[in-house]
């Protein structure tokens, strides 16, 4: 009967002696893998002009029609993007949201990138509407990536909105 | 007739009329060919190369002449090269392969050739998601290219072409088709191309550039998105927007559009293929002119005068206060001292409820449409009675057919006809233009007749002699009277025409004869004509008649009334001395009394005031209270802002606060033509429908639906004082208990109703509409929304490759044009002439030397102009004059000079332009902050011109 006891705590002896597996969470946060599909963020070029061009692109991918862009024409003297479009109205519903990316894969620029961050709790439903202010990430950092396609090109001189990236 | 040809496209027999092209023929059997620089509604050119196919035929044999044969089958011999589909015409036997091998590679060759400098701009393009080229590349693109990318052609970003319209050099593919929109079919050629090789570009040829007023539609037509609109640029991508089927408001043609909405707002107006109307092509009016919808100066709330103010206040305490008033002048001093004016740009539905609460509720025939002005058009019977014929389509007319344009400048007042005729003359048709001046449709026209201003009516009797000269009255099939009259009236020798009118003897005739001898024609007669009285239309109609050019299709009588629903205006009775559908006002009474309505009041029976009569009728005391719907007499016509201060009460419903609504007593707010159902009756009698795009602003409602309940609460009033009077103290009843109330149920006179009030819909005021306004039977809301051209033309899914992006596709009805009475039978004519009532040219004051001549402008002070780009068209206030006046006037362009008749004064620019007849001023009707009413005296005006002080402008 012993041994019978000894055996059954033999499994609980061993996880005595290892890393617990809980985390305490919110204090401890558990990194999250490089393709972690969490809230939206609005990259810029590498000279602080926003890489979204208010294509709309994302939003006709989005199949939970979560986005809303309305775009407008950049200003030539003080441009908010490369090119003659941008963004005047960028909104994403964190509500409506699934994560699913598609709107990633859809932007020509790479201006929208699904980051790590994941908590994402309201008080009222308007709070989950993330305007552009509350997506676009600071001036001075959050390049994002080259678009795949550039890369190919190599060092030939891409269309003008993302001629900033060569 | 063109002969059927038959031949074979990718092994599939089929057999098209003679001088189809390849393109063409292939679509009928459902098989693509792709295109860029072919357009159906353009001359092909084959300037891209993209419809490449093997083509073939029938070798023959030189001896006999029949075709080779071989195992039974013709030989065929393939052209050596690839042909272009869109100029090869079919040929009997003819063999076509649109996809071998060879093709295919001549197309992605093509393709490939078009994008080495196109830019990678789809993501912020506007075409992009209906762009022809997107879709070609994707259907029959290589996929790659084999150019280098950086050694695109690089070109400064947009440049205008216009202020309407911008040019991205480095998109166009220099297809031409704008181009040739311009030369062949708005017939401004405005635009043209610049330079050679890779610097090719489009420019714009015109001062001021782009001069047009169909620029809008190159864009539509524009293969790829190197042309757009300063309107919708970056507004939306294409498939976010909902479209709304609609109309154009603006002039009689009543285009078919589509509401391109997003959310709530209006992104753009797209035409709507309409193949009886305006095919697929809408004016910069239509197009551009439609944000008043949206502006922020809306009225949004009912308004009710307090002191000085205007507060605002509860739709029941308006309905109230203006049921009180009303009720009280008409018990005070009958319903006659009721006066209602309403607009032309309303609906049927309003302007039919509006007539049946005056001559039903107030027992007043005191209806107008028009503003009262001296100058105010006679209202036009003879255009409805002969009117055109059912199913005629201005699009399709061609060789057989004679258009007389008469006292009409098409361009300014119905724009969209003007492609229409010029492209009839491109089919062969005749088109004589008689005007007192140049107008542009002169250009198309095979036959130009200059009158002497005032005197367009001796001009048609010169006609009409030269047609019973020629044929009698063999073609006259109508019941007619009047033909001794008419015979002693043109009783003239020609010589006298030709010197009062300045036409010559030889054009008179030409025109007579070919009007005569066309197989079909139409007379087209505008503002104008008009002007010269109703003697005119009386004499076009005689001329129409007896040439036997009525009650058939593509033959008849088209007035270009001035506004968007001017004949429903007419057709609703909104108008003193006729009821809806024309009835004379006894019948159209006693017709109420069969339907249960009360017994008619004496003023129901009487002729009502016009609306210049109703003007002396406030001064005088005979008017106490005003309901004016939909119009401004006090911007348009300052002379009535008097007569607006002295009314008792004054009620004003429209969309803005205009100076009118500023001097009212109670202010109601109403819905824009896109907020609302409703149906409009075009120039053609074809009437058609709006439906709802966007919810209309604060407490604002439909028309129809203030004019109803302003007569519900007539009705609860009266019936509650009466009920007070019967049994002593009863509260008075509120209008909610008298929705759907069964008529006839009361005894006594005030209290019976006529058939209910109580509409919930505009359909059921449609229906009523149908039931009793002749000529409107079966016109209900489901029968409207029936389309008859589906599939002609426009974007179609699937089809882009052949009409990318260029219109929408009409699905939603093309509207039911109802028979004019002149093809139904027993209708009987006068063709006893009227009297000339105007003073012609000459003779006249020595005082007033200047004979006015009016002209109106699709760009003036038109208040749905608001917002809109247009407003930077149109011009300051001016007046023409022809150049020997201005010289010993002293005159010079730009100088300002004082326009004065007995009536009144204007200052004004002066232009000096050998347009205008010596002895004429030409003075625009409508221009912001100068009415020309303001020295109108009559149909036509006598003025002095003198210089006033310095140089300006
Ligand atoms: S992640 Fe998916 S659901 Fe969320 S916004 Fe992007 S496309 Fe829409
Ligand atoms: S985020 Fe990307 S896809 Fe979305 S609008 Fe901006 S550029 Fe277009
Ligand atoms: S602007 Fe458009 S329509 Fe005109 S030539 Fe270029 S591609 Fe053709
Ligand atoms: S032609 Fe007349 S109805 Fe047509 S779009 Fe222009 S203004 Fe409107
Ligand atoms: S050459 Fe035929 S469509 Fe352009």
């Amino acid at each position: 009967m012993i041994s019978e006891l000894l055996k059954g705590l033999q499994t609980t002896g061993r996880y005595l002696f290892r890393q617990p597996v809980t985390v305490q969470y919110p204090e401890v946060k558990r990194p999250v893998r490089e393709r972690f599909r969490g809230r939206h963020e609005l990259k810029r070029f590498a000279n602080g002009l926003e890489r979204c061009i208010g294509c709309s692109l994302c939003a006709a991918a989005c199949p939970a029609d979560a986005i809303l862009v309305v775009p407008a024409e950049n200003d030539p003297e003080h441009p908010t993007s490369p090119g003659e479009r941008y963004a005047k109205i960028y909104e994403i519903n964190m509500l409506r949201c699934i994560f699913c990316g598609y709107c990633e894969d859809a932007c020509p620029t790479n201006a929208i990138v699904l980051e790590h961050q994941y908590e994402l709790s309201f008080y009222s439903r308007w709070d989950a509407v993330y305007p552009k202010e509350r997506l676009i990430v600071p001036p001075d950092q959050g390049y994002g990536e080259v678009p795949p396609v550039l890369k190919e090109l190599g060092n030939k001189s891409p269309s003008p909105p993302a001629q900033m990236d060569l | 007739m063109a002969e059927d040809i038959t031949l074979i496209i990718d092994g599939v027999k089929l057999t098209v009329p003679e001088g189809t092209n390849v393109v063409d023929a292939a679509r009928t059997v459902g098989i693509e060919i792709p295109v860029f620089c072919y357009h159906p509604r353009l001359r092909s050119v084959g300037m891209c190369r993209m419809c490449m196919v093997a083509v073939g035929i029938p070798r023959i044999d030189r001896d006999t002449g029949q075709c080779l044969l071989e195992n039974n089958r013709p030989v065929i011999s393939m052209f050596p090269r690839l042909q272009t589909a869109c100029t090869t015409l079919v040929s009997p036997g003819m063999v076509v392969m649109t996809s071998t091998d060879e093709v295919k590679r001549a197309q992605r060759g093509i393709l490939e050739f078009l994008l080495t400098s196109h830019p990678l701009d789809c993501p912020v393009c506007d075409k992009g998601g209906e762009c022809p080229l997107q879709n070609l590349t994707m259907g029959w693109g290589p996929g790659t290219s084999r150019f280098e990318y950086h050694n695109k052609m690089h070109f400064e970003k947009p440049v205008p072409l216009g202020d309407l319209i911008l040019l991205d050099r480095e998109r166009c593919i220099l297809c031409g088709r704008c181009v040739r929109f311009q030369d062949e079919l708005a017939d401004d050629p405005v635009l043209g191309f610049d330079l050679r090789g890779r610097d090719w570009h489009i420019i714009s040829k015109s001062d001021p550039p782009f001069d047009s007023k169909f620029s809008g539609n190159t864009t539509d037509i524009c293969p790829v998105g190197a042309l757009t609109t300063t309107d919708f640029r970056f507004r939306s991508r294409v498939w976010e927007l909902r479209s709304v089927p609609s109309l154009c408001i603006h002039c009689p043609v009543g285009c078919n559009v589509n509401l391109d909405m997003r959310h709530r707002e209006v992104m753009r107006v797209m035409p709507r293929e309409n193949l009886a109307v305006n095919d697929i092509w809408i004016c910069d009016k239509g197009r551009f002119g439609q944000h008043f919808v949206e502006s922020s100066e809306r009225l949004t709330t009912p308004l009710m005068r307090r002191g000085d103010q205007l507060v605002q206040v509860s739709w029941e305490q308006a309905f109230e206060t203006i049921a009180e008033r009303f009720v009280a002048i008409q018990r005070k001093h009958g319903g006659t001292a009721l006066a209602g004016i309403a607009g032309e740009r309303l609906s049927n539905e309003d302007l039919y409820l509006f007539q049946r609460l005056f001559r039903e509720v107030f027992g007043s025939n005191n209806l107008d449409h028009r503003i009262g002005t001296p100058g105010d058009l006679p209202d036009d019977d003879i255009g409805v009675m002969l009117g055109v014929g059912s199913g005629t389509s201005l699009v399709t007319l061609g060789k057989g057919t004679t258009v007389l344009v008469i006292g009409a400048n098409p361009e300014e007042e119905a724009p969209v006809y003007l492609l229409h005729l010029h492209q009839m003359v491109k089919h062969g048709g005749e088109l004589v233009v008689a005007n007192v001046r140049p107008t542009k449709l002169d250009h198309s026209a095979t036959l130009s007749l200059r009158y002497r201003p005032g005197t367009a009516t001796q001009l048609v009797r010169g006609l009409l002699r030269v047609v019973l000269e020629e044929a009698g009255t063999k073609h006259l099939s109508q019941k007619t009277t009047g033909l001794a009259e008419l015979r002693a009236a043109l009783n003239h020798p020609m010589a006298s025409v030709v010197s009062a009118t300045g036409v010559s003897e030889d054009d008179i005739r030409a025109a007579a004869h070919t009007f005569l001898q066309a197989e079909n024609a139409v007379i087209i007669y505008g503002a104008e004509a008009m002007a010269e009285g109703t003697a005119l239309s009386q004499d076009l109609g005689s001329l129409a008649l007896i040439a036997g050019k009525t009650g058939k299709a593509n033959n008849g009588l088209l007035a270009l009334l001035p506004w968007g629903n001017s004949r429903g205006v007419l057709d609703m009775g909104v108008r003193p001395d006729r009821g809806p559908g024309y009835a004379p006002l006894a019948s159209a009474a006693k017709e109420r009394e069969g339907a249960g309505g009360r017994k008619a009041a004496e003023g129901a029976v009487q002729r009502g005031l016009s609306a210049r009569e109703m003007w002396n009728g406030v001064v005088e005391g005979r008017i106490r209270g005003m309901y004016l719907m939909g119009i401004d007499p006090a911007s348009a016509y300052p002379a009535t802002r008097t007569a607006l201060e002295k009314v008792d009460f004054l009620v004003v419903q429209d969309m803005f606060l205009t100076p009118t609504a500023q001097m009212a007593d109670v202010v109601l707010p109403a819905a824009a033509f896109a907020e609302r159902e409703g149906t409009y009756t075009n120039a053609e009698r074809r009437v058609q429908r709006v439906r709802p795009a966007r919810p209309a602003p604060g407490d604002c409602r439909p028309d129809w639906a203030m004019v109803q309940g302003i007569a519900e609460a007539v009705l609860a009033l009266l019936k509650g004082t009466d009920e007070e009077q019967g049994t002593a103290k009863e509260p008075r009843k509120k209008l909610k208990g008298k929705k759907r109330e069964a008529p006839g149920g009361a005894e006594t006179a005030t209290e019976s109703p006529g058939p209910s009030w109580g509409y919930l819909t505009a359909s059921e005021v449609a229906s009523e509409i149908a039931e009793r306004v002749p000529g409107y039977q079966g016109i209900a809301y489901t029968r409207l929304a029936n389309a008859a051209s589906r599939g002609g033309w426009g974007r179609q899914p699937n089809e882009s490759f052949y009409y990318g992006g260029t219109c929408y596709r009409n699905s939603e009805g093309v509207g039911i044009q109802y028979p004019a009475p002149a093809e139904l039978s027993g209708a009987g004519f006068s063709l006893k002439p009227r009297e000339v009532e105007t003073t012609s040219a000459s003779g006249g004051d020595t005082r007033y030397p200047f004979l006015v001549v009016t002209q109106r402008l699709l760009y003036d002070g038109d208040p749905f102009l608001r917002d809109s780009q247009l407003l930077a068209h149109v011009p300051a206030p001016y007046v023409a004059i022809n150049p020997s006046d201005a010289r010993s006037l002293g005159v010079q362009a730009g100088d300002r000079v004082r326009v004065a008749s007995v009536a009144g004064v204007l200052e004004l620019a002066a232009r000096v332009s050998d347009e205008v007849p010596a002895g004429c001023v030409l003075i625009p009707s409508n221009l912001p902050g100068a009415p020309l009413s303001m020295v109108q005296t009559g149909l036509q005006t006598r003025v002095a011109v003198s210089k006033v002080g310095g140089r300006r402008e």
